[in-house]
């Protein structure tokens, strides 16, 4: 049986490929058929933000990339709820659908997975 | 199943540190290189955090940051090489670097 | 035990030498390493157009003489190197660029090469950040 791999997402979307690269990693994950999770942690939380106009500083937009994150079986997504209560995001409605766990959940998720990339 | 983490940053300059030990589970084990040894200094407030880890988490700092930063590992702090490093990476089920 | 090892720094981020004093640990300890995979900014490492002064550590040297050594299978991201100009002869070729930079031992490949070496180790073990 394949490996299952978390992978958690810890920047912020405009600041470098960062947030796009690890992403990547997910889609070809999905694209492989891999059971793949996310979890958005600590700035990666800013990359589910609603109503951010990344072309105004020539960026492309994340959102396609993170929506198609379902179509490429990639559907275990994860948020930390501390890391939106940190940023003011707890009451927003976020740009995909995923589950909101607090740290105990959290460690339980990282745990259940056989492999885990931090980026 | 149990997971060693390992840290590079410094814990002084973002969430990374504070994060990670949060998320620590009851088997895991920290290990720190690079300038996340610099938490491992006598009355830093990270070093307080690492002391209050439940103590079942293990953790390890690697010798060569310990001594290019002249940091000397006290405590709970179990200093390894490289062939350490590699051993603690086959004992654990799995290694979450937080890059 | 099958080691898979990713690098994901630039090589004058301490994680770089880091990453190849463990790889070269792990093989001396009796190890096996199915695959490097380089991405995201350690794509720098593959390349060979580096001239760091004479008394600095040459990382990119380095993992060039470690990988022919031991003829290990070392990928680097094709999408990630493209992105920071590091091109093997037929991607200059291919996108007009004067110059080629990244050579033999390394091969440009895609991230299913990462999930693959992944899967098929008995350990995922990353390397990035200082």
């Amino acid at each position: 049986m394949a490996k299952s791999l978390l992978l958690v997402s810890r920047q912020a979307p405009w600041s470098g490929p960062g947030a796009r690269e690890a992403l990547d990693i997910a889609l070809a994950g999905g694209a492989f058929d891999l059971p793949i999770g996310m979890l958005f942690l600590d700035d990666g939380v800013f990359q589910l933000a609603p109503t951010q106009y990344p072309e105004a500083i020539q960026q492309k937009d994340l959102t396609a990339n993170l929506q198609a994150l379902p179509l490429f079986g990639v559907d275990s997504l994860y948020v930390a709820q501390r890391s939106l209560d940190e940023r003011g995001l707890a009451d927003t409605t976020l740009d995909l659908p995923v589950q909101c766990l607090d740290d105990a959940a959290l460690r339980d998720l990282i745990d259940r997975y056989d492999l885990v990339i931090t980026l | 199943m149990a997971t060693l983490h390992l840290l590079s940053h410094s814990p002084f300059g973002d969430s990374r540190f504070a994060s990670c030990l949060a998320l620590l589970g009851r088997n895991d084990a920290l290990l720190l290189t690079g300038d996340a040894v610099h938490a491992l200094r006598a009355g830093s407030t990270p070093w307080e955090s690492v002391q209050q880890l439940p103590e079942g988490i293990a953790v390890f700092a690697l010798d060569e940051d310990l001594a290019a930063r002249g940091i000397a590992p006290s405590g709970r702090v179990q200093p390894v090489n490289y062939p350490g490093f590699v051993e603690l990476c086959c004992r654990y089920e799995k290694v979450n670097s937080w890059l | 035990m099958k080691f898979a090892i990713a690098l994901f720094s630039a090589p004058h981020a301490p994680s770089s030498r880091r990453a190849l004093r463990f790889a070269e640990a792990a093989l001396a300890s009796g190890h096996e390493i199915v695959r490097l995979f380089f991405y995201q900014d350690a794509v720098h490492n593959a390349s060979n157009a580096a001239v760091p002064p004479q008394d600095e550590l040459n990382l990119p040297a380095e993992w060039g003489v470690f990988v022919r050594h031991h003829r290990l299978d070392a990928v680097v991201c094709i999408a990630a190197a493209l992105r920071r100009g590091v091109l093997n002869e037929e991607e200059a070729r291919r996108y007009g660029r004067p110059s080629a930079n990244l050579g033999e031992p390394w091969d440009l490949s895609g991230l299913g090469q990462l999930h693959e070496a992944a899967q098929m180790a008995d350990r995922l073990v990353c390397f990035g950040g200082p």
